[in-house]
């Protein structure tokens, strides 16, 4: 019969203190929980990934949200004698084939890209964090049933799901919404399943049956904070597929309808122009790119710090 | 210095003021600090001390397989000719292995799972290019049959996990000794093992060491495992050596206070069955800061000032011995330090608890009887296409046990007797499929939950693991108080609740905010304590309540426990492993062997007369703390068989010194004797 304190149990930050002798007070027990928050914003900080993706992430949000103010021109409005023009003073990122504002329409773009990611990652967290906690704590016949619904769904290809649900009901930035959502809660549900199976036979969580809790709260008080801080980190890795999937489904001209512009729309549409202008795709690839960056590396970075299987030995 | 004498030329390994620190995010924790001690050729030396006294520290830097995080801050550890600190990697690993090895704690874990023994022994024996395979295979079947296992040339071939635990622990003796180690290192290397099995390994070890003329450390916590097995012992406390000798001059006559103290709360040494536990007061210091005193002042019943101020000098006594105290030498040399062993030196914590007189209700609080609890193996189609008609094994099986208000009831047993089953089911955690649990007269089996939820106010679980059983994300106010918001209790002010528990438990109002990693073992048990407690239940249900637990502190909770009981009247059973334990706890035994109870009766009877051969086994299987009194024999061999092959007689035959034709054709019932034991044997022991 081993004697050994079992370790913490999934993601949480393994810090013996079981050494702390009784004379500590309050006062140094929270200075100790300061410094070690103070370290972790530190090791964040001097992480490159950890830094460069907060930068690219917080330019993203701030050129979405402020893309009014920041925008040179209406992104909608007509300057056809200035049609497909290279970067200039006037146009910094050139025009399209209608000679609307490239730089103007990515940061509108933006604003799309962002209403996808937020939305369809946040829906889609809490649907799998939901049906991921109960397919872990329920019956083995529930279990069996949502995981072969997951796997069906994520047996699906992304675009060949929006094909044929933009066949039914016509393009929609809502359809790409609810693409977004219905394929990517299968991988939050799986990871917040896994993670409930191996809390569910641990000693307290029988410790709360034994007191009578019920399912409700044994999932919302003591499973849930156990099992988001990963979802948390795989979220932010998610915001990059979303906003790709989005500018694809848009760029096949399944998504975004004209005139709103969207990252897809202007890839698209500077496709078509690509011998003439090829800046136009550039332009519009940029963002995509760099939010991806931003994300990954933001998540990357996350995870090496929270989660203490991953990060060490670095 | 007198520590020169100590380092004869018999020295095997010489530990010199070695210095080890951690960098953690709390400061640089001084793990070990200017520890010295020899190692003597041919002797088996224990290295005792608490949790957090840096005894596996010291195993660690010898190899040089320290933490990342760790320093070795300076000191040298000299293996014939060379300082192993300051050997490179290279040379290391050629030493590893080769000239020392070492025994892990958990067999479990230190073994490959999916590389045969044959395999895994073949490759301890990389370094010897001229030995042909066969021959390596030859030396491997050999060891495996040296260290007790039957048919070594067969078993050989097989996987760690078609082996049990205590073959498991023999066959890592086997690997560490596979290359004729001039050292052989053991971590704990009984702790994951049960009783019976612990008696085995104790007696191999002791076998081996004789036979290979080998040199053993063993690093353990439980005295009665030093004092049964050691010749010299190392006792450690806080990053130092506080004491050293021969096995006799520590148990019999221990100069330090530690060390005293240390002896006189291993409740095993404890005859007369009190039900108060002495205990050290107070908690291991806080080593980011070490006193510039002696570090074991503030917990000393014998405290100088100059204690608090002044280095203690080591004194030595005679060759071998030394201890690091004032008292012992010196200008506050007290002669009458230290006193006869009957002299308790400690004290008792909490009230003078005398049992309070039992409430002679007739009616038990909780009574099981013919309780039957089975785990299915395999799925009713799967079992459908293998042809297989049993699809169960009997986990507790017709299992009777009552426990009365106010009353004490230890369950003991091996792991794998269905104790920590049979207490889950009485909380209906686990569904049983015949016989039947009353509480308080009213019949509970698998009760639905929505209708057993009012009772879990009366009945509540202490579990196993002290911080694993407390949700690691709340805070200890939200956790005691959670038993309110679960039974909608209103009306009642939670933050005054908390502090009223809390100081129940004896657990400082500050710890409210602490959150359950934060505590260490001794508290977290606190916290399980006031959070059954809450409710003012009417039955505790403790699964080993001291597990986890240092000797100086198991002694407060079970005080605690007791202080509780008095007071409110409580009714406990206690699911344990620990004779020494439940000894001075229980009113009534109940002992537990594959799901059937073997023996029930009142404690001093049992103890004083054990009826069942198994019974007899465990109570004479407790090591004890003293060298005079080691085991000339194991009184048992073999081990539990599984739940999957249960004998057909009786569940105890295979392994009985006693057993007849009888006990392996029948099974034998339950019988009751005129003084109200009752037993489950064929050939009950007069």
């Amino acid at each position: 019969m081993s004697e050994n304190r079992s370790e913490p149990v999934t993601g949480i930050p393994a810090v013996d203190a079981s050494g702390l002798p009784d004379h500590v007070t309050e006062t140094e027990i929270r200075e100790s929980a300061a410094r070690e928050r103070r370290e972790k914003l530190r090791s964040f900080l001097t992480n490159w990934q950890g830094l460069t993706g907060l930068i690219l992430v917080t330019a993203f949000f701030a050129s979405a949200i402020f893309a009014s103010w920041l925008a040179p021109y209406d992104p909608n409005a007509l300057d056809v004698p200035a049609r497909l023009s290279g970067p200039t003073l006037d146009h910094l990122a050139g025009t399209d084939q209608l000679g609307r504002d490239t730089l103007s329409r990515i940061l509108y773009g933006g604003r799309v890209a962002l209403k996808i990611a937020a939305i369809g990652v946040s829906v889609a967290l809490t649907i799998g964090l939901t049906l991921g906690m109960i397919a872990g704590f329920g019956p083995r016949w529930l279990d069996s049933l949502l995981l072969l619904i997951f796997d069906t769904v994520r047996s699906f290809p992304t675009i060949v799901l929006a094909l044929a649900t933009v066949a039914l009901t016509g393009p929609s930035l809502t359809v790409v919404l609810a693409i977004v959502i219905i394929t990517s809660i299968p991988q939050y549900a799986r990871v917040a399943r896994t993670a409930t199976l191996t809390l569910r036979n641990t000693d307290f969580i029988l410790a709360e049956r034994s007191l009578g809790a019920s399912m409700t709260r044994t999932l919302l008080h003591h499973v849930m904070p156990n099992v988001v801080g990963p979802l948390l980190i795989l979220a932010a890795m998610d915001v990059p597929v979303v906003v790709t999937v989005e500018a694809g489904l848009s760029f096949l001209g399944l998504g975004v309808t004209p005139p709103t512009a969207s990252w897809g729309t202007i890839l698209n549409e500077g496709y078509l122009v690509i011998r003439d202008a090829p800046w136009m795709v550039i332009a519009g690839g940029i963002p995509l790119i760099l939010t991806t960056l931003g994300f990954t590396f933001l998540g990357e970075a996350l995870r090496d710090i929270f989660d203490p299987r991953m990060g060490k030995g670095r | 210095m007198p520590k020169d004498a100590l380092h004869s030329p018999e020295t095997l390994l010489d530990v010199r003021n070695l210095s080890v620190d951690f960098r953690t995010p709390r400061g640089r924790v001084k793990a070990l600090r200017d520890i010295s001690f020899p190692i003597r050729k041919n002797r088996i030396v224990g290295i005792v001390g608490e949790s957090g006294s840096g005894k596996s520290t010291v195993l660690w830097a010898l190899l040089g397989l320290l933490a990342k995080n760790a320093d070795v801050m300076g000191g040298e550890v000299r293996f014939g000719d060379r300082d192993l600190l300051q050997a490179s990697e290279a040379q290391l690993r050629a030493t590893r292995g080769e000239e020392i090895s070492v025994v892990f704690q958990d067999p479990m874990t230190s073994q490959i799972p999916v590389l045969t023994y044959g395999r895994q022994m073949l490759d301890i024996l990389y370094r010897r290019p001229n030995v042909s395979a066969a021959e390596k295979r030859r030396l491997a079947v050999e060891m495996l049959g040296k260290v007790g296992i039957p048919d070594p040339d067969k078993r050989i071939d097989q996987y760690p996990h078609h082996f049990s635990g205590g073959m498991r622990q023999r066959a890592g003796i086997a690997m560490a000794l596979l290359t004729g180690p001039q050292l052989l290192l053991a971590d704990e290397p009984t702790t994951a093992l049960d009783v019976t099995m612990e008696a085995q390994i104790i007696h191999l070890l002791q076998d081996l060491q004789k036979e290979l003329d080998a040199t053993v450390v063993v690093v353990s916590h439980n005295l009665g495992l030093i004092a049964e097995l050691c010749d010299d012992v190392v006792v450690m406390y806080a990053g130092e050596v506080i004491e050293a000798g021969e096995v006799r001059e520590i148990f019999h006559n221990a100069q330090h206070p530690y060390t005293r103290a240390l002896l006189e709360c291993d409740p095993a040494r404890i005859d007369d069955v009190s039900r108060k536990l002495p205990v050290i007061p107070g908690d291991i210091p806080d080593l980011t800061k070490p006193r510039s005193g002696c570090i074991y002042a503030p917990r000393c019943q014998r405290a100088l000032p100059v204690c608090h101020e002044t280095l203690p000098p080591d004194v030595a006594r005679g060759e071998t011995s030394l201890a690091r105290c004032h008292l012992l030498d010196g200008l506050h040399h007290d002669p009458s330090w230290p006193p006869p062993l009957d002299v308790m030196t400690v004290g008792q914590e909490g009230s003078a608890g005398t049992k309070p007189a039992r409430a002679k209700h007739d009616a038990a609080l909780l009574e099981v009887s013919e309780l039957n609890v089975q785990f299915e193996t395999i799925g009713p189609l799967r079992a459908r296409l293998k042809g297989l008609s049993q699809r169960h094994v009997d986990a507790v099986l017709d299992v009777g046990l009552s426990v009365a208000p106010g009353e004490t009831v230890g369950l003991v047993g091996e792991s794998g007797s269905g104790k920590t089953t049979l207490g889950r089911c009485v909380l209906n955690l686990v569904p049983s499929q015949a016989g039947s649990v009353r509480f308080e007269g009213k019949e509970i089996r698998n009760m639905p939950e929505a209708r057993f939820k009012p009772l879990r106010r009366d009945m509540a679980m202490m579990f196993q693991d002290p911080v694993g059983s407390l949700s690691p994300r709340k805070s200890v106010r939200a956790l005691i108080t959670e038993p309110f918001q679960i039974h909608d209790i209103t009306g009642v002010d939670l933050d005054a609740e908390a502090e009223r528990l809390a100081e129940m438990v004896r657990l400082p109002k500050h710890f409210l905010s602490r959150y359950p990693h934060e505590l260490s073992g001794g508290q977290a048990r606190r916290v399980g304590v006031a959070r059954a407690l809450a409710l003012n239940p009417k039955l505790i249900i403790a699964d080993e309540p001291t597990a986890g637990l240092d000797v100086s502190v198991q002694g407060e909770i079970l005080n605690l426990m007791a202080d509780l009981q008095a007071e409110h009247g409580l009714g406990y059973l206690i699911i344990t492993h620990n004779l020494p334990v439940v000894r001075h706890i229980a009113d009534r035994l109940a002992i537990m062997y594959l799901g059937r109870i073997v023996e029930e009766g009142r404690t001093d009877e049992v103890f004083a007369r054990p009826v069942h051969p198994y019974t007899r086994a465990l109570v004479e299987g407790v090591p004890q703390p003293d060298p005079d009194r080691r085991r000339v024999h194991v009184s048992i061999s073999g081990e539990v068989p599984s739940l999957l092959n249960r004998p057909k007689g009786c569940d105890f035959a295979g392994r009985c010194p006693f057993a007849q034709d009888r006990c392996r054709a029948e099974k034998p019932p339950h019988v009751t004797m005129a003084d109200g034991r009752r037993h489950a044997c064929h050939f009950p022991l007069g």
